[in-house]
């Protein structure tokens, strides 16, 4: 991908040490995260995300239907 | 408006049901975009495709079919349902392959859905679309697959 969303979004996620296992599912991101606390919803918004929501270390990032392509880059990040 | 409507077609049979009503955000706040839900009827079945077009993603719930005008249709079946990891679910087509509105896509079986514990309502989303871009079926009426769910227009 030729933007740097997938960086912009890991490090708002508290960056790869905080990430346990990120998935893309059609529309959205999955990811368990060591710490759900510190996720900087603002920045998620910024690089893109129409939607946040936690559920405790769970935490769902909507970017629409490129989800999948952008899991994938994070996880290169990792 | 140029052209005439796509016609999107459903790709279960059951009743057709506000995307408000569905129980996930990303969904029923229209996030990724507008569309409609149809609650399916119990019964094994097929999922078919809701237009003519190319299969751009392709996991066991849930398809994103894009026509060769680049509209792309999300077709999820159940919420929530990537946890069952593809159990239950038969993929007809591959990543890339071409189909046709009304050609199967994906096997499945509604009741045992629900007996997972997971809603099996299926969200029909013109990504990226407006919402007053669609002319949806009426909530409440009783479709079957390949039957037109909304009128999308430009």
């Amino acid at each position: 991908m030729a933007d740097d969303r997938p960086g912009q979004i890991l490090a708002a996620l508290g960056g790869a040490g905080n990430v346990v296992e990120i998935e893309g599912c059609i529309t959205r991101l999955r990811c368990e995260l060591e710490d759900g606390s510190v996720v900087d919803e603002a920045a998620l918004k910024q690089a893109g995300a129409h939607g946040v929501m936690t559920a405790g270390s769970v935490v769902q990032v909507v970017v629409g239907p490129e989800a999948d392509a952008i899991a994938e880059d994070i996880q290169d990040l990792l | 408006m140029t052209g005439a409507a796509r016609v999107v077609r459903s790709p279960v049979g059951g009743t057709v049901t506000a995307l408000a009503d569905v129980p996930d955000p990303v969904f029923s706040q229209a996030m990724v975009g507008p569309g409609v839900a149809v609650e399916p009827r119990d019964g094994h079945g097929e999922a078919v495709a809701p237009i003519d077009g190319t299969l751009t993603t392709v996991h066991a719930h849930a398809f994103v079919i894009a026509g060769d005008d680049g509209a792309a249709v999300l077709v999820h079946l159940g919420i929530d349902t990537v946890k069952q990891q593809g159990e239950g679910f038969t993929l007809r087509v591959a990543k890339g392959e071409r189909v046709r509105a009304g050609q199967s896509v994906v096997g499945w079986d509604p009741a045992a859905v629900r007996a997972a514990g997971y809603a099996p309502i299926v969200p029909v989303i013109a990504l990226d679309a407006q919402q007053q871009a669609l002319r949806p079926a009426g909530d409440g009426i009783a479709l079957d697959a390949g039957d037109e769910l909304f009128a999308w227009s430009d």
